[in-house]
């Protein structure tokens, strides 16, 4: 209690400000009342004062004593310390910018790149026992088989042979035309089983979500909004809740918004039950095995592990590929994997994220072992200053706290810097995460994040004070009395400062490699042939039939009536030299891939069953798209419904199909027990043309066989324009939207865009990966540089009198660069040669990362090699300069 | 001057509690030179160690200090017990005699010994 008291009294008294008034007061009125006794005594009043001043032992004492007893003088000695430091800083402004700027970058890039880490990879996932839940991915080995989705009877047998799976929740990708205050607008949607959110572990932020009861045909269609639709869309207006909304024509109930949670496997605008779409409650649908359109997430059941899960789905698997053959082509080698939930999520984030950190880090170790050797250096300087306060009286406990509150104050103004660049940067970073993660939206810089920046430069300081190595106790007098000026300090700190400069250069060059290589990336990706005679080509994706229409073929003549209405209006415009129609657009990937027979061409055993994407394509397309014809013929406006079936493939299938024979004139035909369930009809077709190859879904993917089907003579799947111009492509632009919103006012219509532009999107996060670690790159660059350029003059700053002395012994001006470049190159060389070393082994990790170059590309070891060597000669250059152009004469006077 | 006694840690703050017992408000010099009388001038008190004393004990509650007219005239701070420090003052005198006691015990002299 009442020691509380006590310090509650003092820290008051700390606050409190000056009370040194009242206790000298005090202190006065004790002494008067002294010397008046000693005068009652018989003293001289002179003697009297001198007297009770004596018996006092001391005012100035006493009052430090009670000053003392009234504050709190370890805070008080602080303050001192701070101001002390403060002041150090202040008079050495060069160092002190230097050293904030450099931690500010070194930070900043840290604490930005460490808040994406830790949204995106680190935080656990917003789901109830999210650890809990595991993805299931169907693949097989050829082009879009990387994941197959599931039919419905497939997941009926995991349900019931997998009991390690306490729950499968069903998810279909699909999309909706939603009409609001009459404008169209394209919502993408997951069609989900009614247990979904129960099984990954959601809550609604307002109204209900769906159960059971949801299930199956003959309910009402119910929409849960996801949480930034919701915010997007509605404004986060609470009242959406029980609202009707139009979506492909027909009335749905919104019964609650999803909370915020990452969406996977795809971002989707809201969640249905599967009602909504007729085609996902038919038998074609629910009882088709081929019919893969459903994504399996599972939640493990009670003490069930992901192994048991995965020898489980195993054995499932094997006895379906057993019992239905027709399902499951042997030569394409299906499979399953079961897969962590947060696994799969991370998957395509992590490496990328990963470079990123260890970039930052990277730049990290540059920064603070910069920070570090300006530290030895002006600590070098300071020797003497550390020696006279110590002789004074400061302990070295004391001197070691003088440099660690020094040292605090520059790196956490540096932290504080480096928090706000981080503000900046976090936006950018999001931006690319997004690309990679559905977990972008939880990037936050939050307490944890800050926590780490405070952390990082709180151990920073403490490094930087330890390692200066302060005057042992009791050779103050020693060194002293010797008087000597050591400026270049002891062969230790040498040492170590030489080591720091050889790490930067070899972690310059680490990081320049990891930039190089990805900046190669780029290049190779931007020169892979699009395949297209022209890039200057406008695209324009107008879809007429729903996906539920599609299956039905209701619409389909009024769909080819106004597609045909669009392309002549599109033809008559000033400046267009061809315009096509046909779905997809070019460069763009087809989401429909089939199994192809060939008539008379029997697969060898084993020989994995042939696939291919479907595309329509009017007579023009190929023309305008410039997709060169290289055997046969295009479509011709002959090729209609009961005419001869025809069809065009690409050169990658009829490689395939016949390697050593002409493809024109012979039949393939769509093939597999999928046909079963689709619009698509399995008769044969006589191949009437061979056409090139495009980069269709990236430049980073190998071609993918390719069927034409005349878009005149099937069922309208999708569609769109291409069009080539010769000028305004720009203004064109304007007019064809015009064109296309009059003929079709309730599409969703896509942006009209050029080839150009299609290309650039695959290159594009590649070029934000090589842009983001060339600026680090470079920055390591600059920091390297200054490091060489600062340790050398410090060396030769130190080592005038010797300099000096070589010269007045005849060594010319010549010789002395020589010595000087000689042992900065010495540092450079082992730099490289380590950094060198390291990045042949190290970057193998970048190897996804990569296209078209090799972890250890040689060229580029080599160029970014040169490039630190210049850079680094360079900075040798300046001091060894300064070296040539001492004067013997005055060195030598001066010593 | 051999008899001179180094005051002990905690014995300080005993003394001035009972001193201000005794005699009533009053200022640090008074307190001083009572402490002095009392000890027969075995124990001086320079001021750095008897106002950091009497802050200390203020700070603790023990005692309340003011500023008054001295008794001829001259403006002095002024020293009173309060509640706390009267039981702090009881509880302490008793502790101490009780320990007096038995280390007197202890230490009676030999040749004492019956």
């Amino acid at each position: 209690m009442s020691y509380l008291r006590l310090m509650r009294a003092r820290v008051a008294g700390f606050f409190g400000g000056v009370r040194t008034n009242d206790d000298r007061e005090e202190l006065e009125s004790h002494l008067e009342m002294a010397t008046a006794e000693h005068v009652r005594r018989g003293m001289l009043p002179a003697d009297a004062r001198r007297k009770a001043m004596i018996e006092s032992g001391g005012l100035a004492q006493a009052a430090e004593a009670i000053r003392g007893q009234r504050g709190l003088p370890w805070l008080e000695s602080i303050g001192v310390d701070v101001r002390y430091a403060l002041r150090a800083l202040r008079h050495s402004p060069a160092f002190t910018t230097v050293v904030v700027a450099t931690l500010a970058l070194g930070i900043g890039a840290n604490t930005a790149i460490f808040s994406v880490v830790r949204g995106v990879l680190l935080k656990p996932l917003p789901h109830r026992e999210g650890d809990r839940l595991v993805y299931l991915r169907q693949s097989m080995d050829g082009p879009g088989g990387e994941s197959i989705n599931f039919s419905v009877p497939e997941i009926e047998d995991l349900k019931k042979g997998a009991t390690a799976l306490g729950g499968i929740a069903q998810f279909s990708a699909w999309w909706l035309t939603l009409l609001s205050h009459g404008e169209p607008s394209r919502m993408e949607v997951g069609l989900v089983s009614g247990n979904y959110f129960d099984v990954l572990g959601l809550k609604a932020v307002i109204g209900r979500l769906t159960d059971a009861s949801n299930d199956g045909a003959g309910v009402a269609p119910v929409m849960v909004l996801t949480h930034d639709y919701w915010i997007s869309h509605f404004g986060g207006d609470s009242s959406v809740v029980g609202r009707q909304v139009i979506v492909d024509g027909s009335p749905v109930t919104v019964i609650g918004v999803l909370q915020e949670a990452p969406l996977f496997p795809i971002r989707v605008d809201a969640l249905l039950n599967m009602v909504i779409s007729s085609h996902h409650v038919s038998a074609t649908m629910v009882q088709g095995r081929t019919h893969r359109m459903t994504e399996v997430i599972a939640r493990l059941a009670p003490g069930a592990t992901v192994e048991q899960a995965r020898s489980e789905v195993s054995s499932v698997y094997a006895r379906e590929q057993a019992d239905y053959k027709e399902a499951y082509d042997p030569g394409s080698h299906f499979r399953v994997a079961v897969i962590p939930f947060k696994k799969a999520i991370d998957e395509k984030a992590r490496l990328t994220l990963i470079m990123l950190m260890a970039a930052a880090a990277f730049v990290m170790i540059i920064s603070a072992s910069n920070v570090l050797n300006l530290t030895l250096m002006r600590d070098g300087g300071r020797e003497q200053e550390l020696v006279v306060r110590a002789a004074l009286g400061s302990g070295v406990a004391r001197l070691r706290r003088l440099l660690l509150v020094e040292n605090l104050l520059l790196a956490l103004t540096g932290a504080a810097l480096g928090a706000i660049i981080a503000v900046g940067g976090v936006k950018l970073l999001t931006l690319l995460a997004a690309r990679y993660s559905p977990r972008a939206n939880e990037i936050r810089l939050d307490g944890a994040v800050l926590a780490f920046t405070l952390t990082l430069s709180i151990v920073l300081a403490l490094v930087l004070s330890f390692v200066a190595a302060l005057p042992r106790e009791g050779s103050f007098a020693a060194a002293i009395v010797s008087g000597a000026r050591r400026m270049s300090g002891s062969a230790g700190r040498q040492r170590l400062q030489r080591a720091l400069v050889i790490t930067q250069v070899g972690v310059t060059v680490v990081l320049l490699a990891a930039a190089g290589l990805l900046t190669r990336t780029m290049i190779r990706l931007s020169d892979v042939r699009t395949g297209l005679e022209s890039e200057e080509v406008l695209s324009v994706n107008v879809p007429l039939v729903t996906p539920a229409q599609m299956v039905t073929g209701s619409g389909d003549a009024d769909a080819k009536e106004r597609y045909e209405r669009m392309e002549r209006e599109v033809r008559a415009l000033p400046g267009v030299v061809d315009v096509g129609v046909g779905s997809p657009g070019p460069l763009r990937g087809s989401d429909i891939v089939l199994e192809v027979k060939a008539l008379e061409r029997p697969l060898a055993t084993g020989e994995a069953m042939p696939r291919a994407d479907y595309r329509t394509a009017n007579p023009s397309y190929f023309s305008a798209a410039g997709i060169p014809l290289i055997a046969g013929r295009e479509f011709s406006t002959t090729d209609l419904p009961g005419s001869a079936n025809v069809v065009i493939i690409n050169k990658t299938l009829a490689d395939r199909l016949y390697p050593h024979a002409d493809a024109i004139g012979k039949q393939i035909a769509w093939t597999g027990d999928v046909l079963r369930f689709t619009p698509f009809h399995g008769d044969w077709r006589t191949i009437v043309g061979v056409v090139g190859n495009t980069q269709d879904g990236g430049q980073d993917v190998p071609f993918r066989a390719v069927v034409w089907m005349p878009f005149a003579q099937e069922r309208v799947t999708g569609g769109g324009l291409v069009i080539r111009a010769d000028r305004n492509v720009d203004q064109m632009k304007l007019a064809v939207e015009k064109i296309v919103h009059a003929i079709a006012p309730t599409a969703v219509v896509g942006k009209v865009v050029t080839v150009a532009q299609i290309k650039d999107e695959s290159v594009a996060p590649r070029r934000l990966n090589a842009v983001l670690l060339s600026s680090l790159g470079i920055l390591a660059v600059l920091i390297a540089a200054v490091g060489i350029a600062g340790i050398l003059a410090f060396s030769v700053s130190a080592r005038v009198n010797e300099i000096g002395i070589r010269m007045s012994l005849g060594a010319d001006r010549g010789r002395v660069q020589r010595m000087i470049l000689r042992e900065g190159g010495t540092m450079l060389g082992i730099g490289l040669a380590l950094g060198i070393v390291v990045a042949y082994f190290l970057l193998d990790v970048m190897r996804g990362l990569l296209f078209g170059v090799m972890p250890h590309d040689p060229l580029t070891l080599l160029a970014v090699s040169a490039f630190m060597a210049v850079v680094g000669l360079l900075a040798c250059w300046i001091p060894a300069l300064r070296a040539s152009r001492v004067d013997p004469a005055i060195t030598m006077r001066s010593t | 001057m051999s008899d001179r006694v180094d005051v002990k840690q905690g014995t300080l703050a005993l003394m001035i509690l009972g001193t201000l017992d005794v005699l009533g408000p009053l200022h640090g010099y008074g307190v001083a030179r009572r402490i002095e009388e009392t000890s027969r001038n075995r124990i001086t008190l320079n001021y750095g160690t008897l106002y950091p004393a009497l802050l200390k004990l203020e700070q603790h509650g023990f005692i309340k200090a003011e500023w008054r007219q001295s008794e001829n005239n001259r403006r002095a701070k002024f020293y009173s017990l309060t509640a706390a420090g009267r039981k702090r003052l009881a509880s302490e005198a008793r502790e101490w005699n009780q320990m007096a006691e038995l280390l007197a015990a202890f230490l009676t002299p030999r040749n004492a010994a019956p």
